[in-house]
């Protein structure tokens, strides 16, 4: 496959490099700052938490390579902790303070949508994966790249799953309350309508409230079909999850990707629970109709469990999309420089970079990297791994 | 519908009424309301979730454990919070120290356990159920610190010590009364009480450190109501602010719901700010 | 010559006021300079820090009046940050009507702001401190949820982009300096508003609210009007916080910062400007030293607030308080010159037109106890009326019953004929009505002059704005209060002590304090519950000679004691309580002689 060609072509061109710089001499070269802001506690810390793995090992394994044109990249984490305000205060710790060439963060919405606008006044390139759409706007933002999916294409790929695979009409859309949760929703809820569904339910639920019972009942007498969470947070997936398998309610549950996460799983009543519930994924996370991953993938997959990094409490794609992140950077970093602009140019021309997770390309009037044909839907309770069979009704690619 | 309204409100009412009553007893014993009483509830269900879950006890050792973690968090505001600052001339004092105390062991929890609900072990391994464990058991609990508070005051010798120190402190110092030890008791008394609460309400509200303010709010609300130091009060206003509570929730939905309630709580507060039961005015001069 | 040495000795306690003055204004012209050369030195983080304190400052310089100075637990006033917020950002991005200018957005959410202050606060009258601040969570919860539900005009959980305000403050620095301007300015007015009658009368409310009563302060016009102030400033405060940020989300307001803001203020020390404005930086920056600390910091603002409760209850402010560190005399001795009381009190009015305080069939009862019964009294003015009787036998609660704290159930007090409305504290004020109380009433935290100027602060005549903008009208009266205190302080002899904290003062000392806080009124009447309780020989004849001298300006003294000497030494006519009702009444002599009170009372 050429894919891997390419993938071998790059450890070998790394391999290359280190070679051509383990002279006895190193040359004495200034780090390069990527700054990070990941979410690693608060109620929306599960994509921080994952992602946060792959960003380690990419950034680990870059530098035993012998680093970037032989300058070690040195990751500059502030937690935010799902917080706003701790957001801005530490990207502007990284971007004044630190002085960082490259910001990759925030990895959830509500905090980008604080941090953005503000990087693009100081003038500092930025990767982040949120998938709110308004994230990503060259004409604003020119110097923000997204390359992760934005909630059009994910919505987009649940409600026609929904819609048109499952042949189902009446929906209940519903959220948590933070900043993506109800953009979701506000987004979707048209989505659906203009492809002939019938949204009988639509509300935004308080996530740490324990009982969502009667949010459950309400759907229910309202006729739903199937039922659409938009959440990042677990513990409310999960509240879902049990209730319906409580109320012995044979529902399909069709959402965010996090309902088929480890950290989901574990706040499970009932393995049983799992059934029918389909959350949305990356087909180069997926295993085909034989039970096998994509060769690209596997190879990750591999070096992952090498590393010893856990995939149980978390996805697959979360990891992958972490360790991606860096090595775009890297590579643009390889090719231009660390000026701002340059980084800018090269990747308004970037076609197909081969992330594990997916192949980026951006264009200076398209800063969403990511392609729309990777996106589907998934078995939750097929989970191996970190990874998962498509859900029934996709043909191949 | 009106079935899960009843039994869920009954239930979760049971929890705020458990609280109210470690307020009322922490009150009793000194004369002040101390913010760690929703504090102890949360605790009472981390504390059962890492013991059971997490550290693997059978539950009967983790459910005692819960409770003596709940009676030392007692003891340590008494120590910590309540007995320096009663002595102080500004009568205050002892809203801040409880607060930061509530505070400490909040954060400490979210930072060390998760800021995330963690699971709660299913405590009998009954069949899920309509009347499931999870809303008798807040109700067993509940009924069963009533009895056993009753039988404390009215039938041993240190119920009507504490009973005697809640009334007039100086008269029962003059008789002899160990007044310190009294309280220390009391207090430990009540964390047992609130972690009973958390331990017994864990299947519903999940080991969550932020079920510390919901608990300090809505285990507030029968104390006010229902009165000072009033338990049978405290339980009554507990139970109406459950159904009332979970009414709002099941049919106008989460946001509306804590906004009707507090609401009816400030206009009831307001129009009778000695609670529904009502107590005497102090002579200030 | 006896003149001058008083003149002199006042003005040397006065100097000591004015180099404390000057004292006090350095602190602030030094972070006055730090903080406009911030940029020289500061670099582009720290200015990001140093804007983001100087915003929660503009909050927490008006939540410190109504924490620090009134002593009201209002715990969650981000709310009030919350509305801001919002009203500055939906008003300009055009979500409700046509997108306003941001200075115009700021003014309207000030105004907001000082409305839901008052609706927030108005609770803090009618409820018992820990029930306040539990509403005050309740409240700040409340208006988050609004904020999630209400997704037409606040975007719902996703929120809104800030205000951008225009050229010069729209750079990065620019916007340090406008935030530093108004940080500047709002130190200035509280600042201002702490040396007012406003700021003792609320640390009066606080500390000795029963006390502040029978001054004639009103709790809730007073409450009110800070809650106004202090919603108003934290909803400007919440405008600018949303410009910070460029783009405010509900999840952005959490009760961190509520209790951030208020544990600065408990940390910086209550009644103080300077000790919460170092609070706020202190616990702003504190978290930036360390990244680890970011995710410990209420954890860290809980530990100091528990420590300054348990060990320095005074804060920051108590630490930098170096004036009161300094030993008082030991052999400090209270020597009074009545002489000076006819200036102060002015000179006896005529015999006309002032009338007696009488009255006529007075009772009260309580539940079952019968406290007074069928009390007829009359209080001459210019004589001392000595009040006498075994505990119980109802004089305080008579006493009580003038000065407007309990409601006699039959009968009428009148005052030259008028009657006293039941229950009127500041009305009674209004009458010149003073008194002390059984137990010393006193703001601890403030000086002894500070306190005694409390007394008179009906006779202010600025308004609350013009102390704030420290108009001449509210300079005349901090003169006009000074010198009518020092007067005072100089009469009972305590002049001395002036600039003294309050609770450094000893028992008797703090007996005279209390007395001198009721001559600044001018009392046409001064009722004092068992002022020689604790005080030694020579100070009960001084305090005779000063009560008597009182008396002599024209006032009626009603003097309510146990020490029988004294009664009989400077009383004109002596009254005698036995289980509520009068036992006998006439002159000294008379009852010296009268055989049931020298059988029920004097023993014999």
């Amino acid at each position: 496959m050429s894919i891997t060609r390419r993938q071998a072509l790059k450890s070998a061109s790394a391999a290359v490099l280190a070679t051509t710089i383990a002279k006895p001499a190193i040359a004495a070269k200034d780090p390069i700052l990527i700054g990070y802001l990941p979410a690693l506690t608060g109620p929306s810390s599960s994509t921080g938490i994952g992602i946060n793995r792959g960003v380690q090992l990419a950034v680990q394994e870059i530098n035993n390579a012998g680093g970037v044109d032989g300058r070690q990249i040195e990751l500059i984490v502030r937690d935010t902790q799902s917080d706003p305000t701790k957001a801005v205060n530490g990207a502007a710790e990284l971007t004044r303070g630190q002085k960082v060439n490259f910001v990759f963060g925030p990895v959830n919405s509500g905090e980008a949508l604080a941090v953005v606008p503000m990087l693009a006044r100081i003038n500092v390139p930025q990767l982040h994966p949120c998938w709110v759409d308004t994230l990503a706007d060259p004409t604003k933002y020119p110097l923000c790249f997204r390359n992760g999916p934005t909630n059009q294409q994910i919505g987009g790929a649940a409600n026609r799953y929904v819609v048109e695979t499952m042949k189902l009409k009446k929906v209940a859309v519903i959220s948590d309350t933070t900043g993506y949760g109800t953009a979701s929703v506000v987004a979707y809820v048209p989505m659906l309508k203009a492809i002939g569904a019938d949204v009988v339910y639509q509300a935004h639920v308080d996530a740490s409230n324990p009982d969502v019972k009667p949010e459950m009942l309400r759907m229910q007498a309202a006729g739903a079909e199937a039922v659409m969470p938009w959440s990042v947070n677990a513990g409310f997936l999960s509240r879902l999850i049990n209730t319906r398998g409580q109320m012995g309610w044979d529902v399909p549950i069709v959402g965010q990707t996090t309902l088929g996460s480890g950290q989901t799983k574990a706040l499970l009543d009932k393995p049983e629970h799992w059934a029918k519930v389909y959350p949305n994924n990356f087909r180069p996370c997926c295993y085909d109709a034989t039970g096998k991953l994509p060769e690209r993938t596997k190879v990750f997959v591999d070096r992952v469990r090498a590393a010893k990094i856990d995939m149980n409490d978390t996805l697959l794609w979360w990891i992958a999309l972490g360790y991606d992140s860096p090595m775009l950077v890297a590579d643009a970093i390889k090719h231009v420089g660390t000026e701002p602009e340059k980084i800018v140019g090269y990747l308004n021309q970037l076609k197909g970079f081969p992330g594990v997770y997916g192949d980026i390309a951006f264009t200076p009037e398209q800063h969403n990297g990511y392609p729309d044909r990777q996106i589907v839907m998934v078995e939750a309770n097929s989970l191996k791994d970190g990874a998962f069979n498509m859900a029934p009704g996709y043909g191949a690619a | 519908m009106v079935q899960s309204i009843v039994l869920s409100g009954l239930a979760i009412g049971c929890i705020y009424a458990l609280i109210g009553i470690t307020y009322n007893v922490m009150f009793s014993a000194s004369r002040v309301f101390s913010f760690t009483a929703g504090t102890l509830g949360m605790i009472g269900g981390v504390l059962g979730s890492l013991f059971i879950l997490r550290m693997g006890m059978p539950i009967p050792i983790g459910f005692l454990l819960a409770l003596a973690g709940g009676a030392l968090l007692g003891l340590v505001t008494e120590i910590v919070a309540v007995r320096p600052v009663l002595k102080s001339l500004d009568q205050h004092l002892y809203v801040l120290s409880t607060l930061a105390l509530a505070l400490m062991v909040q954060q400490f929890t979210a930072i060390e356990w998760s800021t995330e609900a963690q699971p709660f072990p299913r405590l009998l391994g009954t069949a899920r159920s309509a009347f499931d464990e999870q809303f008798w058991l807040p109700m067993l609990a509940c009924l069963a610190v009533i009895v056993g508070l009753e039988l404390l005051y009215r039938h041993t010798l240190i119920g009507r010590a504490f009973l005697a120190i809640a009334e007039d402190t100086y008269a029962a110092r003059a008789l002899g009364l160990p007044e310190r030890s009294l309280r220390m008791t009391s207090f430990a008394l009540a964390g047992a009480i609130g972690a009973l609460a958390g331990f017994a309400g864990g299947e519903m509200l999940l080991a969550f450190f932020g079920n510390a303010p919901l608990l300090t709010f809505y285990g507030f609300v029968p104390v006010a109501l229902g009165g000072m130091g009033n338990n049978r009060g405290a339980v009554v206003a507990g139970l109406l602010l459950g159904l009332f509570q979970q009414s709002a929730n099941f049919l106008v939905g989460g946001i509306f719901a804590s906004v009707a309630v507090f609401t009816v709580f400030i206009i009831v507060l307001l129009a009778r700010p000695e609670g529904l039961a009502g107590a005497a005015l102090q002579r200030r001069v | 010559m006896e003149t001058l040495t008083a003149r002199w000795r006042a003005s040397r306690a006065n100097g000591l006021i004015a180099t404390g003055a000057i004292g006090t204004a350095l602190p602030f012209l030094v972070l006055l300079a730090v903080g406009v050369l911030f940029p020289l030195f500061g670099g582009g983080y720290w200015g990001v820090i140093a804007t983001r304190a100087y915003i929660y400052w503009v909050l927490v310089s008006g939540l410190n009046l109504v924490v620090g100075f009134a002593g009201q637990i209002a715990i969650g006033w981000v709310a009030l940050l919350t509305l801001g917020a919002y009203t500055t950002s939906v008003l300009t991005a055009g979500n409700v009507m046509a997108p306003l200018p941001p200075y115009l957005a700021l003014a309207i959410a000030g105004v907001v702001g000082a409305a839901f202050g008052l609706i927030i606060g108005l609770p803090a009258l009618r409820l018992r401190t820990f029930y306040f601040a539990i509403t005050t969570l309740g409240f700040a919860t409340i208006v988050t949820q609004v904020a999630l539900a209400w997704q037409s005009v606040t975007g719902g959980g996703v929120g809104v982009p800030g205000p951008i305000f225009p050229e010069p403050f729209s750079s990065q620095w620019g916007f340090y300096y406008f935030c530093f301007g108004l940080a500047a300015i709002c130190t200035w007015m509280t600042v201002n508003v702490g040396a007012s009658r406003f700021g003792r009368a609320l640390t009066a409310i606080r500390d000795a609210e029963v006390a502040a009563e029978a001054c004639g302060i009103s709790k809730p016009a007073l409450l009110r009007t800070v809650f106004l102030f202090s919603g108003a400033v934290a909803a400007i405060a919440g405008g600018l916080f949303a410009s910070l940020q460029s783009y405010i989300t509900p999840d952005a307001f959490t009760l961190d910062l509520s209790i951030l803001f208020f544990i600065s203020i408990l940390i910086g020390g209550r009644g103080s400007v300077l000790g919460p404005l170092l609070g706020t930086i202190l616990l702003t920056a504190l978290p930036e030293f360390a990244a680890p600390l970011v995710a410990w910091s209420t954890f860290l603002y809980a530990v100091l607030l528990l420590v300054i409760v348990l060990a320095i209850p005074g804060g920051i402010a108590e630490i930098l308080d170096f004036k009161n560190r300094r030993p008082l005399e030991s052999d400090r001795a209270i020597i009074p010159r009545p002489d000076l009381l006819p200036r102060l009190l002015g000179a006896p009015a005529p015999a006309a037109g002032a009338g007696a305080l009488t009255l006529e069939g007075v009772a009260l009862s309580f539940g079952g106890v019968h406290a007074i019964e069928d009390l007829d009294l009359q209080i001459q003015p210019g004589q001392v009326h000595g009040l006498i009787g075994p505990n119980g036998s109802g004089k305080t609660t008579t006493l009580n019953v003038i000065s407007g704290y309990y409601a006699q159930q039959r009968g009428t007090v009148r005052l030259n004929g008028t009657a006293l409305p039941v229950f009127d504290r500041p009305e009674r004020a209004r009458m010149r009505i003073a008194r002390t109380f059984q137990t010393p009433r006193i703001v601890g935290s403030a000086s002894v002059l500070e306190n005694v100027m409390i007394g008179a602060t009906i006779d202010g005549r600025a308004t609350f704005v013009e102390s704030l903008l420290s108009l001449p009208r509210h300079r005349r009266d901090e003169v006009m209060l000074r010198d009518a205190a020092m007067l005072a302080l100089a009469a009972v002899g305590l002049e001395r002590l002036a600039a003294v904290r309050a609770d450094r003062l000893q028992h008797s000392e703090l007996r005279f304090t209390e007395i001198a806080r009721a001559l600044v009124l001018r009392p046409a009447f001064l009722l004092l519950d068992e002022p020689a309780a604790g005080l030694s020989a020579d100070e009960i004849r001084r305090l005779g000679a000063l009560l008597l001298a009182i008396s002599r300006s024209g006032t009626g003294v009603l003097l309510v004691e146990h020490h029988a000497d004294l009664i009989f030494d400077i009383c004109h006519r002596v009254t005698v309580l036995n289980l509520g009702r009068m036992l006998a009444a006439g002159t000294p002599a008379e009852i010296r002689s009268h055989r049931e009170v020298v059988h029920a009372y004097l023993g014999g």
